[in-house]
């Protein structure tokens, strides 16, 4: 039943976390400072490295795909999967992934070690709005940092995809941006803006919920830890999964 | 408000969130005007309406094809009053001089992928197909051809095996063949029969002389037809000489009758008659002789005398 109480909790704080982050007067002047540091170091810090991985990667991918659908007599829709199972499903996935590893992991810890040290009690008693001090410059900076991470990333495989299939030559504009025409509509569209934004939102307000559970004993520090990164892992499959679903059955 | 101040950010820090977002804000946006304009928003469209018996497999935003390249997108399907499914495409007006009012508009199905549309334009001197225009497709559909093809097929191999099986016509057609064969084996029996062919064929050759030396005696300038046309004229000019004499006989017989008085005269008169009628009947006579001899192929020929 823990884990049940765990999840009850997550939903908890990601309702007043939203509540929080729509309200303007939550973002002062301070957490605007915050959240810009927040960004520079999720996603600033990172964007070389993990811009040339996702390249390497979708490379390999695509190279695969076009020729396997080649091989198939199928290449008029090598394009086309290379859009809906690379840049639609794979990307925005493993871009979560990557921030929810990297500050996902650190933001559960530093909660963890905030409650543990009782510096979050402290605030509370001396009557700061913890969510506003605390948790909306990291859960804003997380969401713009895989909103932006997922785009450049994106960006990228299709300028990569074009060059796997047609080479530089200008000739395959045309069909190219007949099969976007096709992958890309305006509910494709709205569909992968929200979910970049879920994802974002998700990699912050888990491990941060995660970390509330944590006490004033340091031992439960390492299982709130792990506790956070399962469900913050199960919840980005739930998300994937639904997208999914929304899209294909 | 702030119990404790905060670290200011430091300005290259600012700059460089910044331009990320910005990047990311332009690069997003860029996006989706690309996106619009791949999907036609910025251009001017036509509108053609496909009428189909059956819209399966049909789906938004699939290509019309003319030529193998896509010149429209199905926008819209739906059920006609008719029970027809309809099927909205849009065509950008630049493509839109492919499609002519004679075009003909076909929905196809393959066995891997989904459905085509494709559009033939016969010719392109036609009037151009006007803005909104309604057109029947016509279908074609390969799964749905390939039971009637394979019981087609079956047909056929059990025609071929009945022809190719033991007791078949073509099994007794190799076996006679091969029994002549057999038979035309031995080298006496070749000559013979190539003999008989060379005689055969000189025999041809004689009778196609004989056929043409007839048709000269026959038909030719001073044949047997030529000469007996001749007689008959002949007899003809007789035969009117001798029906005058004959009404010449029957008034002298009437005045015979008549006047019995002179019977010297009479008698002399008769004499002289007779000698005529002994003449026309020997001109008659020689006629018939030289008709009868002149035409071969009717022995018992006579002639009816009024």
């Amino acid at each position: 039943m823990s884990w049940v109480r765990a999840w009850g909790r997550a939903l908890l704080f990601a309702y007043t976390a939203a509540a929080a982050a729509l309200s303007l007067s939550a973002y002062t002047a301070r957490t605007r400072a915050v959240a810009m540091r927040y960004v520079y170091f999720d996603a600033w810090h990172v964007l070389p490295g993990f811009t040339l991985f996702i390249a390497l990667l979708s490379l390999v991918v695509i190279q695969i795909t076009i020729s396997l659908a080649l091989g198939y007599g199928l290449a008029q829709f090598a394009l086309e999967l290379v859009f809906r199972a690379v840049v639609f499903e794979l990307i925005p996935l493993l871009t979560a992934m990557y921030v929810a590893l990297r500050s996902g992991a650190a933001m559960v810890t530093e909660v963890a070690m905030m409650r543990a040290s009782g510096e979050l009690d402290e605030l509370h008693a001396a009557n700061m709005d913890r969510y506003e001090r605390e948790f909306v410059p990291r859960i804003a900076a997380a969401a713009i940092s895989v909103f932006a991470l997922t785009i450049v990333s994106c960006s990228v495989v299709m300028v990569i995809a074009y060059l796997v299939l047609y080479g530089t030559s200008p000739w395959g504009f045309a069909e190219y941006t007949r099969t976007v025409a096709l992958v890309f509509g305006p509910l494709a569209l709205a569909g992968f803006m929200f979910k970049c934004f879920v994802f974002g939102a998700v990699v912050a307000v888990i491990p941060i919920a995660a970390g509330l559970d944590a006490t004033r004993e340091p031992e439960t520090a390492p299982l709130a830890v792990m506790g956070g990164m399962v469900r913050l892992f199960v919840a980005l499959a739930l998300i994937e999964l639904a997208a999914l679903a929304v899209k294909y059955v | 408000m702030e119990r404790e101040g905060f670290t200011r950010v430091p300005k290259n820090l600012q700059f460089r969130v910044g331009l990320l977002l910005g990047l990311t804000i332009m690069v997003a946006a860029g996006f989706i005007v690309y996106a619009l304009y791949a999907r036609g928003v910025f251009e001017a469209t036509q509108r053609l309406t496909l009428l189909a018996d059956n819209a399966e497999g049909v789906s938004i935003g699939m290509d019309l094809s003319f030529s193998g390249f896509p010149i429209g997108r199905v926008q819209r399907i739906s059920l006609g009053e008719d029970g027809r499914a309809r099927i909205d495409i849009e065509i950008p007006r630049k493509d839109a001089k492919w499609l002519r009012t004679s075009s003909i508009f076909t929905l196809e199905r393959g066995i891997v992928g989904s459905s085509r549309i494709r559009a033939f334009s016969g010719n392109l001197q036609d009037p151009p197909l006007p803005d909104g225009a309604e057109r029947g497709v016509l279908r074609g559909d390969t799964q749905e051809e390939i039971p009637r093809m394979v019981a087609t097929l079956r047909s056929v191999l059990e025609n071929v095996e009945q022809v190719t099986g033991a007791g078949g016509s073509l099994q007794a057609s190799l076996d006679s063949l091969r029994g002549v064969t057999e038979r035309l084996g031995k080298k006496e029996d070749v000559e013979k029969v190539v003999a008989m062919i060379d005689r055969a064929n000189a025999l041809l050759a004689s009778l196609e002389g004989v056929v043409s030396k007839t048709d000269r005696r026959l038909f030719g300038a001073g044949g047997v037809v030529d000469g007996t046309q001749r007689a008959v004229d002949q007899a003809n000019t007789i035969l009117n000489e001798l029906r005058e004499s004959l009404k010449r006989v029957d008034r002298i017989l009437a005045d015979a009758q008549a006047v019995s008085g002179n019977a010297r005269a009479a008698t002399t008169d008769l004499a002289q008659l007779r000698a005529e009628v002994d003449a026309s009947l020997r001109k008659v006579s020689g006629l018939i002789d030289e008709i009868n001899r002149k035409w071969p192929f009717q022995r018992d020929s006579e002639i009816r005398l009024p």
